[in-house]
C-alpha cells in the first residue's frame, strides 16, 4: 500500500492507494504555522482508516520549501559565482553575490583557473553564513573549478551546506544553475528539520515505510537524497494532480488536463497520455531556475472565484472573496452557480439561489443567471486552453525537419480533475468541440499522484571526443573516453549507465529508461572531421506505480 | 511599457549543410547557441524569443527571378531562414518589441536578383526578401541597409542598384584582396538610383578603432542625412580577428559597440566562419547590445592574441573617409552628369561568378532612364556550367513604374521572345507584384 499526502492551500489530502485503486482517501484543514500537523493528522486518519501502520511508500507532496521562500524564512547563502567573460548578471541574481575568477568555455576547457586566496576571502566576506553556493559558467561541461572552489570553502570555512549550480541542475543556464544553487542553499536547514521532524513523528508512532517527497517534474526522491537537493520540492502540488492524472487515466489522453480548484485552473498538456515538460525550469520567487517541471498554466477561475459585474460586462475571477455563498460566505461565486444549475449538491440552494439573484440585472431568472456565470467561466477556460496551445506552436525549434514536418499539438479530449470538474469541464469540452472524462476521484487526484509517482531521475552526458573526453554534470563526473570511434549511440548506453549508478546512489529501482535528448554534431577544421560532440540525456521514465514492492528498490 | 526591446530569431538549422565539411554546416551556431543558453541570455526580461515562420514563394519572387523558377533552386532551409528574418520583421513591425535580431542561416547577401544557383554560401537574399516583405505588407518606403560582413555584400547591392529608395550602405574588406572581389567606391548605383550604393573596401587588418572612425564620420551621418524609414543590419561577423576566411582585427566589443551605435530597427546574421571564437561572444555581445543591456563584460577568452591596427591602416581608413564624405555631398550633380552622359539607356556587361556551383553567368543589363519613374530593366542572362547552359531574358517593372515603363518592358521581352536567342522569357512585375512566364 503507497500513502501519498498533498499540502495545499486550504487542505491537506491523504490517499493510500493498492494496485491503481484507491483504499482511503482522507481530508484535513492545512495548519500552514506548522505543516508537521496536518500532515501528522493526515496520517492519523489514513491509519485509523485502514487499520495499517506499513506503507511500502510514504510520498510527501509539501508546500514547505514554497512557504518558507514566500514568507523569506531562509537562509543567507555565501553564494560564490565564476561569471567569466559575457553577460552581466550580478545585479539579476537574488543576492549579491562573490566574483571567483575561472572560467570554462562553451567546449569545456578550463580558460582560467579559480585562485584560491580570492575563495579565501569570500569566506571571510561570508564569514556569517552557514550554508554556501558555488556556481561556475559552463559547470555542466567541466566540474573542475567548482570542486576546487567547493573544497577550498569547505576546508577554510566549514559550513553545514555547499550547493553546487552543476550538481543541482544539470541543465546548460548558468543563471538558472546560480539561482538554482542558490534558493537550494537557501532552503537547505529549513527543509532538514523539517524532514527529522516528519521521520522522528513517524518513528514515534510506530508507523513504518520509507518516506519519499515528490518533484516538481513529478518524480520522487527518497527523503535521504532531497535532503541535499531541497529546492527540487518546490511547486510539487500541480505536478501531484498531473501524475494523479496520469494514474486515474488510462486511455491515453491527448490534449489538455484541467484542475478546477478553488481560486484557479490549472491546465497541462498531455501528448499520447504523457504530460508535457517545460522547456524550461520553473521560476521561484521570481527568478528562473532549472527547476524541471510541468508546462503548466494557471488561470484565475475556479470554484470559489468571485462573480461581479464590471459596468455591463460578467466578470468571473481572478479574485476570490470568501467561500461561495452556499457555503456561507460573503459574494456569488461560480460554485453557487453550479450549485443553482444543478450540477453539484453542496452547501445551501437556498444561499446560492440569493447569489444569483444578487446578479440578475434584468428579466431573466436564477437559473439562466447561473447558465451564464458558467458560459462566462467556461469561455475564460478556453481563451487560456487557446493561449496555451498558441503558446506551445510558437516554441522555437531549430532544425529544418521539425518545422517543415513537425506534427503540430493536437487537443483530443480534456479530462477534468479538483473541485469544480464536474460542473465546468463538459462546458469547455463542448465549447472547445472535444471529449471530455472525469476521473471517479478527481477531487483527491494531487494525493493520489504523491501516493503513485514513480522515483524519476535524469542525466545529461556530453561527449567531445575531439577533447577526447565526457561529462555528467549531475554526477560530477568528467571521465575519459572509451574509445576514439565514440558514437551517440555508445553516449546513449554509457548514459544509462551513468544513470542506473546515480538510481542506486539515490535509492531509487531504475526501471524503465529512455532517451530524451540526443544530437550529434560532426566537428570539422579545415576539412577534415576532428571530432563529434554528442549530447545525449536519459531519464527514468516518469510515470506511476501500480503493483508495489517489485517496483521500488 | 508593454513592449519588450528585442526579438530574437534564432535558426540554427541543425540539419543543413551545403556540404559536409563546408562552412556553412550543420555545426555552424551550435557553439553560439551552447553560448546563449548557457548565459541565459533567452530568459532576460528584455529579450523575447521568436519561432522562424516559412516564407512563401511569392516573398521570394518579389525579389528575385530564378532560371528557369526559384523553387527548383532551393531548399526548405532558404524558406525558413528567409522566414526568419520575416519573423524578426513582424515581431518589430507589431511593435511588440523595439529591435529584432534574425540569427539564422543560410545566409543571403551574395544572392542576388536574378538566380542561377548558390554563390557566396548565398541562393536567396534574406534581408532584401524582407525588406520587401515590408514594403508589402506594412508600406515601409525608404529602407537602409547597412552590410557589415567582411565581405562585400554584391547580392543586395545588385537587388537595389536601380532603387533609389534604398541606401545600400556596405563596408568590407577590399575586393582586391577577398572574395567576391566587388564594392568598389565606383559602385555607386545605376544613374536611377545614383549615390544610394555606397561602398566602403577597407584594408586588411583594420581593427575597432577605423571601424568605428567610419561608422561615426561616415555611416551615421549619411544615414541622418537619408533619414529612412527603418534600419536594417546585414550583420556579417567575419570581421573578427579569428575568422578563418578574411584578415581584419574586430572584436566581440567593437561588434557590439557598432550594434550600440548603428541601433538598428532589425538585424540579419550574414557570414562568420570562426564558429568557436568569435560567434559566440559576437552573437551574445550584438544581442546584449541591440537589447540595451551591460556588453562591458564580453570577451573573446583569447582576446591577447588580436592585432591592433597599423597607422598605414589608420592613414588609408581616414582618406576614405574623406572621399566618400564628398561623393556623397556632390551625388546629386554626380546623378545629373550620369544620365547626361548615358541619354536614354544605362548599360553594363559583366561576368558572375557562383562559386558554390560552378556556374559562369553573363549579363547584360539595360536601364531605361525615364523621367517619370525610376526605369524598367532588361537583363539577358547566359549561365553556364559543366553540365547545363541556361539562357534567358527578363524584364523588370519597379514596383512604383510609371504606365510607359511598364508597357515598354512587356514589349522589349515579347521583342526579345520573337527572335528566339533564349529559353526563358520572364517578367518580374514588382508594380504588380507578380512573376510571368511569356
Amino acid at each position: 500500500m503507497f500513502l501519498g499526502l498533498d499540502v495545499g492551500g486550504t487542505f491537506t489530502d491523504g490517499v493510500a492507494a493498492a494496485g491503481g485503486k484507491i483504499l482511503s482517501m482522507v481530508k484535513t484543514p492545512t495548519t500552514p504555522d506548522n505543516l508537521l500537523n496536518c500532515i501528522l493528522n493526515t496520517v492519523d486518519k489514513v491509519v485509523e482508516d485502514t487499520g495499517s501502520k506499513v506503507f511500502e511508500r510514504i510520498c510527501l507532496s509539501t508546500t514547505i520549501v514554497t512557504n518558507a521562500i514566500v514568507e523569506g524564512n531562509i537562509d543567507q547563502v555565501g553564494l560564490c559565482i565564476m561569471p567569466g567573460p559575457g553577460m552581466n548578471i550580478n545585479e539579476i541574481l537574488p543576492a549579491a553575490p562573490y566574483i571567483v575568477s575561472g572560467y570554462i568555455n562553451h567546449r569545456g576547457r578550463e580558460v582560467v583557473q579559480p585562485k584560491k586566496e580570492e575563495v579565501l576571502k569570500a569566506c571571510r566576506h561570508f564569514s556569517s553564513c552557514n550554508v554556501f553556493a558555488v556556481s561556475g559558467k559552463f559547470a555542466v561541461r567541466n566540474p573542475c573549478s567548482e570542486l576546487a572552489v567547493m573544497e577550498w570553502i569547505q576546508e577554510e570555512a566549514g559550513p553545514m551546506h555547499i550547493s553546487l549550480g552543476g550538481k543541482v541542475s544539470g541543465s546548460s543556464n548558468f543563471l538558472r544553475r546560480t539561482n538554482s544553487a542558490y534558493y537550494n542553499g537557501a532552503v537547505w536547514r529549513q527543509f532538514n528539520r523539517f524532514a527529522t521532524a516528519i521521520e522522528e513523528a513517524l518513528r514515534v508512532r510506530g508507523i513504518q515505510g520509507p518516506v519519499f517527497v515528490l518533484k516538481a517534474d513529478g518524480g520522487t526522491l527518497p527523503l535521504a537524497v532531497a535532503r541535499e537537493y531541497p529546492v527540487e520540492a518546490v511547486f510539487t502540488g500541480p505536478a501531484a494532480s498531473t501524475i494523479g492524472i496520469l494514474g486515474m487515466n488510462d486511455t491515453g489522453i491527448s490534449g489538455v488536463s484541467l484542475d478546477i480548484g478553488g481560486t484557479t485552473t490549472d491546465i497541462a498538456l498531455w501528448q499520447k497520455g504523457r504530460p508535457l515538460f517545460a522547456k524550461k525550469g520553473a521560476k521561484v520567487n521570481g527568478y528562473v531556475t532549472g527547476v524541471r517541471g510541468f508546462r503548466l498554466h494557471s488561470v484565475g477561475i475556479g470554484g470559489d472565484s468571485l462573480v461581479s459585474w464590471d459596468r455591463h460586462v460578467l466578470k468571473v475571477g481572478p479574485v476570490r472573496c470568501g467561500p461561495a455563498m452556499a457555503a456561507g460566505g460573503p459574494r456569488p461565486t461560480v460554485t453557487d452557480a453550479m450549485v443553482v444549475a444543478g450540477l453539484i449538491d453542496f452547501g445551501s440552494y437556498g444561499l446560492a439561489i440569493e447569489a444569483m439573484k444578487q446578479l440578475i440585472m434584468g428579466e431573466e431568472g436564477p437559473e439562466e443567471m447561473a447558465a451564464r456565470v458558467l458560459d462566462e467561466a467556461a469561455k475564460g477556460i478556453c481563451r487560456a486552453i487557446a493561449d496555451v496551445l498558441g503558446e506551445q506552436a510558437a516554441e522555437p525549434l531549430y532544425s529544418v525537419e521539425e518545422i517543415v514536418n513537425g506534427s503540430e499539438f493536437a487537443l483530443r479530449n480534456i479530462i477534468g480533475v479538483g473541485g469544480g470538474a464536474a460542473g465546468l469541464v463538459p462546458l469547455v469540452a463542448k465549447k472547445m468541440k472535444v471529449p471530455y472524462t472525469l476521473p471517479a476521484n478527481g477531487m483527491v487526484a494531487n494525493a493520489f499522484g504523491a501516493a503513485v509517482a514513480k522515483p524519476t531521475l535524469d542525466i545529461t552526458l556530453r561527449a567531445d571526443t575531439a577533447e577526447g573526453y565526457y561529462t555528467v554534470a549531475e554526477l560530477g563526473v568528467k571521465k575519459k573516453l572509451p574509445c576514439a570511434s565514440f558514437s551517440l549511440q555508445d553516449a546513449c548506453q554509457l548514459a544509462e549507465q551513468h544513470l542506473s549508478e546515480l538510481s542506486r546512489l539515490s535509492g531509487v529501482f531504475p526501471d524503465e529508461t529512455e532517451v530524451i535528448q540526443a544530437e550529434e554534431f560532426n566537428m570539422i577544421r579545415g576539412f577534415r572531421t576532428v571530432g563529434k560532440i554528442i549530447t545525449c540525456r536519459v531519464q527514468v521514465k516518469p510515470g506511476i506505480l501500480r503493483q508495489g514492492k517489485e517496483e521500488l528498490h | 511599457m508593454n513592449a519588450q526591446t528585442l526579438g530574437v530569431v534564432f535558426f540554427p538549422a541543425f540539419d543543413w549543410a551545403i556540404s559536409p565539411t563546408h562552412p556553412e554546416r550543420e555545426e555552424r551556431l551550435l557553439y553560439t547557441r551552447d553560448q546563449i543558453i548557457e548565459e541565459g541570455l533567452l530568459d532576460m526580461p528584455a529579450i523575447r524569443e521568436y519561432k522562424p515562420k516559412i516564407a512563401t514563394y511569392r516573398d521570394l519572387e518579389r525579389v528575385h527571378v530564378g532560371v528557369p523558377d526559384i523553387a527548383s533552386l532551393i531548399a526548405d532551409a532558404h524558406l525558413i531562414s528567409a522566414g526568419g528574418a520575416i519573423a524578426a520583421a513582424d515581431a518589430v513591425m507589431s511593435k511588440e518589441v523595439k529591435r529584432a535580431f534574425a540569427m539564422v542561416r543560410p545566409p543571403g547577401h551574395h544572392a542576388m536578383r536574378i538566380v542561377h544557383g548558390t554563390r557566396g554560401f548565398c541562393t536567396i537574399n534574406i534581408e532584401a526578401i524582407m525588406v520587401e516583405y515590408l514594403r508589402k505588407v506594412y508600406g515601409i518606403g525608404k529602407v537602409a541597409i547597412i552590410d557589415t560582413d567582411v565581405h562585400h555584400g554584391d547580392g543586395t547591392q545588385d537587388i537595389f542598384y536601380h532603387d533609389p529608395e534604398t541606401l545600400f550602405i556596405s563596408f568590407h574588406q577590399d575586393g582586391r584582396t577577398l572574395y567576391p572581389g566587388t564594392g568598389f567606391t565606383h559602385e555607386m548605383g545605376s544613374p536611377n538610383a545614383f549615390g544610394t550604393t555606397i561602398n566602403i573596401p577597407l584594408p586588411p587588418g583594420t581593427a575597432d578603432r577605423g571601424l568605428h572612425e567610419v561608422l561615426d564620420h561616415l555611416i551615421m551621418p549619411v544615414l541622418e542625412d537619408f533619414q529612412p524609414d527603418i534600419i536594417i543590419n546585414s550583420a556579417g561577423q567575419d570581421n573578427h580577428y579569428s575568422d578563418p576566411l578574411a584578415n581584419m582585427a574586430i572584436t566581440a566589443q567593437g561588434y557590439a559597440r557598432l550594434a550600440d551605435t548603428l541601433k538598428a530597427d532589425i538585424a540579419v546574421l550574414e557570414g562568420g566562419y570562426s564558429i568557436e571564437d568569435a560567434l559566440p561572444y559576437v552573437n551574445v555581445g550584438i544581442v546584449l547590445a541591440m537589447a540595451g543591456m551591460d556588453y562591458s563584460k564580453v570577451m573573446e577568452p583569447d582576446i591577447s592574441s588580436c592585432p591592433s591596427q597599423s597607422s598605414s591602416v589608420t592613414y588609408y581608413i581616414q582618406d576614405i573617409i574623406k572621399e566618400r564624405q564628398s561623393m556623397w555631398r556632390k551625388r546629386m550633380n554626380m546623378q545629373r552628369e550620369a544620365i547626361m552622359k548615358f541619354g536614354q539607356f544605362w548599360e553594363r556587361k559583366r561576368t558572375i561568378y557562383y562559386d558554390d556551383d560552378g556556374i559562369d553567368e553573363e549579363q547584360k543589363e539595360r536601364a531605361y532612364l525615364c523621367p517619370q519613374c525610376s526605369g524598367y530593366v532588361i537583363t539577358e542572362t547566359v549561365a553556364q556550367s559543366a553540365f547545363h547552359r541556361k539562357t534567358a531574358c527578363i524584364g523588370m517593372i519597379p514596383r512604383r513604374a510609371c504606365s510607359t515603363c511598364q508597357k515598354a518592358a512587356y514589349e522589349a521581352v515579347h521583342k526579345a521572345k520573337k527572335q528566339g536567342q533564349y529559353q526563358y522569357y520572364l517578367v518580374q512585375n514588382k508594380y504588380e507584384d507578380r512573376i510571368e512566364k511569356l
